[in-house]
């Protein structure tokens, strides 16, 4: 058999083995990961989770011993630390204790004094807050108290601080009313869903 | 020795240089006329099986020699038929000339056959290549059929609004949350995680 004979059958396969190839390549392009995937269920309470709860409850207990013992810092320092907790990601939970911890954090430093401080800890909150909640409008209401605060300490400092007390207490009043407000929507969301 | 007429293939075999004799002259002369009748067409109608076979070996010893030729009829024939197909006039009567053009379109075949499979080949590494990959999402069938009691949610329902007087009072709000969840996630592992 020539050359020119055997060219023609060896041509024949060299073409079926390409598409062979390429058929099998593209079988194993398909089992791939990012071709298929399953879509995540909704999250589940996990470990993790509780874990976090628990070392929140624990930190806020302890908290609630040193404020009973009268030392409000080291309360202070307990509460601190329940902002520093690591939850699973996207926990809607986390952000409820944190901001409720928040507000408790608040109070503590204005009744050491600490009113500025107070002041940082609750916008800190607010800003960092991803969904209007009950929690939310809670730390609104710190809010207000630590406006009152202001106003109180203005009050004290005779007649020139007379117009920024009553700033404050206008922002004071501003900060209840959004308080309020979130607490209306939320409820009636919470009646229409039920 | 005796000898018959009939008895040249089965009888004994002569000495070499001993003389024909006469009935073998006369068996030779027969014979010679019944291969010039075979070789001209005109063979006997009955002859002896030794005689056939016989004529059968000289048949195949002529031809062998290459003396033997087409019939004239049988010549011209094809010598026509050649002559017609390279003039491009009419079809061939005795079918045993391939035409030049069909020879040719045979030689094609092998060739346009290899051609087209590998442009379809190469077709398909093409489609392949360039085909974009499809994303499937399936859903998981127990996502749904979670009970919200097992899942990670808003606290919301649960605390409800709070009131001013119980603004710091996080320590509890957070006990009762830790007891839910944990409701929840005891439920969800006693039933082994399916609903």
């Amino acid at each position: 058999m020539s050359i020119r004979n055997l060219a023609v059958p060896g041509l024949l396969a060299i073409a079926i083995a390409i598409t062979g190839f390429v058929a099998c390549s593209s079988e194993r392009e398909a089992s791939a990961p990012s071709q298929t995937r399953v879509a995540d269920p909704s999250d589940v309470i996990d470990e993790q989770l509780m874990v976090s709860l628990a070392q929140a409850k624990n930190f806020h207990r302890k908290a609630k011993v040193y404020m009973s013992d009268g030392n409000l810092a080291a309360a202070t320092a307990s509460v601190r630390q329940i902002l520093s907790l690591r939850f699973p990601a996207g926990a809607p939970e986390a952000e409820d204790v944190r901001l409720d911890a928040r507000a408790l954090l608040a109070k503590l430093l204005v009744s050491q004094g600490q009113v500025e401080e107070a002041m940082r800890t609750v916008q800190e909150g607010l800003a960092q807050s991803q969904r209007e909640s009950f929690f939310v409008a809670n730390l609104h209401t710190v809010q207000g108290e630590i406006h009152e605060a202001r106003a109180a300490q203005l009050d004290g400092e005779g007649e020139p601080s007379k117009a920024k007390a009553i700033e404050e207490r206008r922002a004071a009043i501003a900060a209840y009313d959004h308080s309020i407000q979130i607490n209306e929507k939320l409820q009636k969301q919470l009646m229409e869903d039920r | 020795m005796a000898t018959h007429d009939n008895d040249f293939l089965t009888g004994p075999v002569p000495e070499p240089e001993a003389e024909a004799t006469s009935a073998e002259r006369a068996y030779a002369k027969t014979f010679a006329d019944v291969v010039d009748k075979t070789l001209s067409g005109r063979a006997p109608a009955a002859m002896s099986a030794d005689d056939r076979a016989l004529i059968e070996v000289a048949t195949v010893i002529r031809a062998a020699n290459g003396t033997m030729e087409l019939a004239p009829s049988k010549q011209r024939s094809i010598i026509e038929d050649a002559l017609r197909q390279a003039v491009g006039t009419g079809a061939s009567t005795s079918g045993s000339v391939t035409p030049i053009a069909r020879g040719r379109a045979k030689r094609w075949v092998p060739w346009t056959v290899a051609a087209m499979s590998t442009l379809v080949a190469a077709a398909a590494i093409l489609l392949l290549w360039l085909r974009v990959p499809t994303t499937t999402v399936v859903q998981a069938p127990q996502a749904a059929a979670v009970p919200t009691s097992w899942t990670s949610r808003p606290a919301d329902p649960l605390i409800g609004p709070i009131a001013r007087e119980h603004a710091g009072d996080a320590s509890s709000r957070i006990d009762y949350l830790f007891a839910d969840r944990l409701d929840g996630f005891r439920e969800r592992r006693l039933s082994g995680g399916k609903p």
